[in-house]
């Protein structure tokens, strides 16, 4: 009966998030854009200042809605839990380098099954990759990979990330003059405010209840045939579908493309990269904003982390354009990839042999 | 609570009260000095000075693409270009004079050049904003170099030339970027 009641939450969730997806882009958000936890990190990071690109500056309400919507329901049921202290500063690293293998990319494993489901192929190369980079992680699970180390931690940590996101929500009303939002480009197209606060804290709340994640999904069925998630990230990907049509913004192929670019094997590479980082910190780009509202300390550093990303993918110039991946942008997955393989061989515990 | 707690409690308090009383204070003070809907004007009517200071540095190149004397255009904008290099205008111009030779490849690689430079060729918000004109060269090219590149697929100057339609056609369709 639990199970009948997960599968249906997770249905829940992905039905929500899917046709959400497909909505905002369609009320305003930019192309095949109504969700996207690293495209909206790099708007946020623009509006703080933290890069020069103004076209990409504005505080996306969507992602506040989702760390206060998860935090919300979760201190509402009892659920909120403050916990923390399992390698924060290697989990800020490998949140800066999922961000990175975003932006060469462009988009986030949300963004991915969105620009799938308004039939755009260019994102299979990613799909595959992301698939390639959790099955990698999943290897290094099962060889005894585990960061471990959670405990229990000062329950005011936990309300931080919430009271962020709950300031950020303040300067986007009152736009003080320190915040910058752009009046052209991505940063001009949204859609009405409120509508997009409230699809952001419904998917928040329904993402704490049912845990769902993209990697999280791809990872449990490749750990252990589990399918709860999945069934909720393959609803999601059918309702985009659906609304893509319905909505007149489904255009197939590999051509004319928003935000897109045809370096298929580094789109592969960039996002088998965020696959196997989001295996190791245990959660896509997405799932560490709901793990972040519900209490997760840990989850909050990885968020932080990629919040430094979002800057620094603009100031060092580490993402893709429609040509293509930057030289540094090139440099920046190969060097993440080294960076989670590392982590990961360094955190395995290995069998003892017996002499 | 002990007495150090409600000490700290009511510090809090009053410094919180004082920080946001302070930044209401200053923001209120800023924004009755720079208005936004006069910072706004005043972006805008900067913008239409630049736009109309690129009108005069371009006249001759215009008038000269007008009365047919592409040659010369040509060379004024080689001169501009190596006189002006971030200016994204001269990559207009010259597509627009390559189109009217007949040289669609080039006159598109070209277009690519100033979307490259400058997003607002192909952003609607924008004064500068030439979308319509280039998706229908875009559009032109697309039928031309698909038909080439079925004749001669290793030709490596259709490749090009499709690529950059490609890219315009990514471009037009928005996204973030």
């Amino acid at each position: 009966m639990k199970a009948i009641r997960m599968i249906d939450v997770s249905i829940v969730t992905g039905a929500v998030l899917g046709f959400g997806g497909v909505l905002l882009a369609y009320l305003g958000n930019p192309a095949n854009s109504g969700i996207c936890v690293s495209c909206f990190m790099e708007n946020i990071a623009g509006a703080l200042q933290l890069h020069d690109n103004v076209r990409m500056s504005y505080l996306r309400p969507e992602l506040m809605g989702f760390v206060l919507g998860s935090f919300l329901i979760a201190f509402g049921t009892g659920r909120f839990r403050v916990r923390g202290g399992s390698s924060p500063v290697l989990r800020f690293f490998v949140g800066f380098f999922i961000i990175v293998g975003c932006a060469v990319f462009i988009g986030c494993p949300i963004k991915m099954f969105l620009r799938l489901a308004a039939g755009d192929l260019t994102a299979v190369a990613a799909t595959l990759g992301l698939i390639f980079g959790i099955w990698v992680g999943v290897r290094y699970i099962k060889e005894g990979f585990a960061l471990g180390g959670v405990k229990e931690v000062p329950k005011i940590q936990g309300f931080l990330m919430p009271l962020l996101a709950l300031v950020l929500l303040v300067f986007l009303f009152v736009h003080p003059s320190f915040i910058r939002l752009g009046q052209k480009g991505p940063a001009a197209l949204h859609a009405p405010l409120l509508v997009s606060l409230f699809a952001g804290l419904v998917i928040g709340a329904l993402a704490q209840r049912s845990g769902l994640c993209v990697t999280g999904a791809i990872r449990n069925f490749i750990l252990a045939r589990e399918k709860t998630l999945l069934n909720g990230l393959l609803t999601a990907f059918f309702v985009a579908v659906v609304f893509s049509l319905l909505l007149g913004q489904f255009n197939l192929g590999m051509n004319a493309q928003p935000a897109s670019h045809l370096s298929h094997g580094w789109t592969f590479l960039a996002m088998a990269m965020v696959g196997l980082g989001s295996v190791l910190i245990d959660g896509c780009p997405f799932r560490q904003l709901i793990k972040a509202g519900q209490g997760d300390v840990d989850a909050g550093m990885a968020s932080l982390g990629m919040l430094m990303g979002g800057a620094l993918v603009f100031l060092w110039f580490l993402g893709s354009t429609s040509a293509g991946p930057t030289f540094q942008g090139k440099v920046g997955v190969l060097t993440g990839l080294i960076f989670s393989v590392a982590a990961a061989i360094a955190f395995r515990k290995r069998a003892r042999r017996s002499p | 609570m002990d007495w150090l707690d409600r000490l700290s409690v009511a510090a809090i308090a009053g410094l919180a009260l004082i920080t946001i009383s302070m930044l209401t204070n200053h923001e209120m003070h800023k924004k009755r000095q720079d208005d936004p809907a006069s910072a706004g004007k005043e972006a805008g009517r900067a913008y239409s000075l630049q736009v109309e200071a690129d009108k005069k540095l371009y006249q001759q190149v215009a008038a000269f693409r007008e009365q047919g004397r592409y040659a010369d255009a040509m060379a004024k904008l080689e001169d501009m270009i190596e006189r002006y290099p971030d200016k994204s205008l001269s990559y207009v111009y010259l597509g627009q004079v390559l189109l009217k030779q007949g040289k669609l490849g080039a006159a598109i690689h070209n277009y690519r050049r100033a979307v490259e430079m400058d997003s607002d060729y192909v952003d609607k918000r924008t004064p500068r904003f030439m979308g319509d004109a280039i998706k229908t060269v875009v559009e032109e090219g697309r039928e031309k170099f698909a038909r080439e590149k079925a004749l001669r697929p290793k030709d490596k100057d259709v490749q090009r030339a499709l690529k950059d339609v490609y890219y315009l056609q990514r471009r037009l369709a928005g996204g973030c970027e």
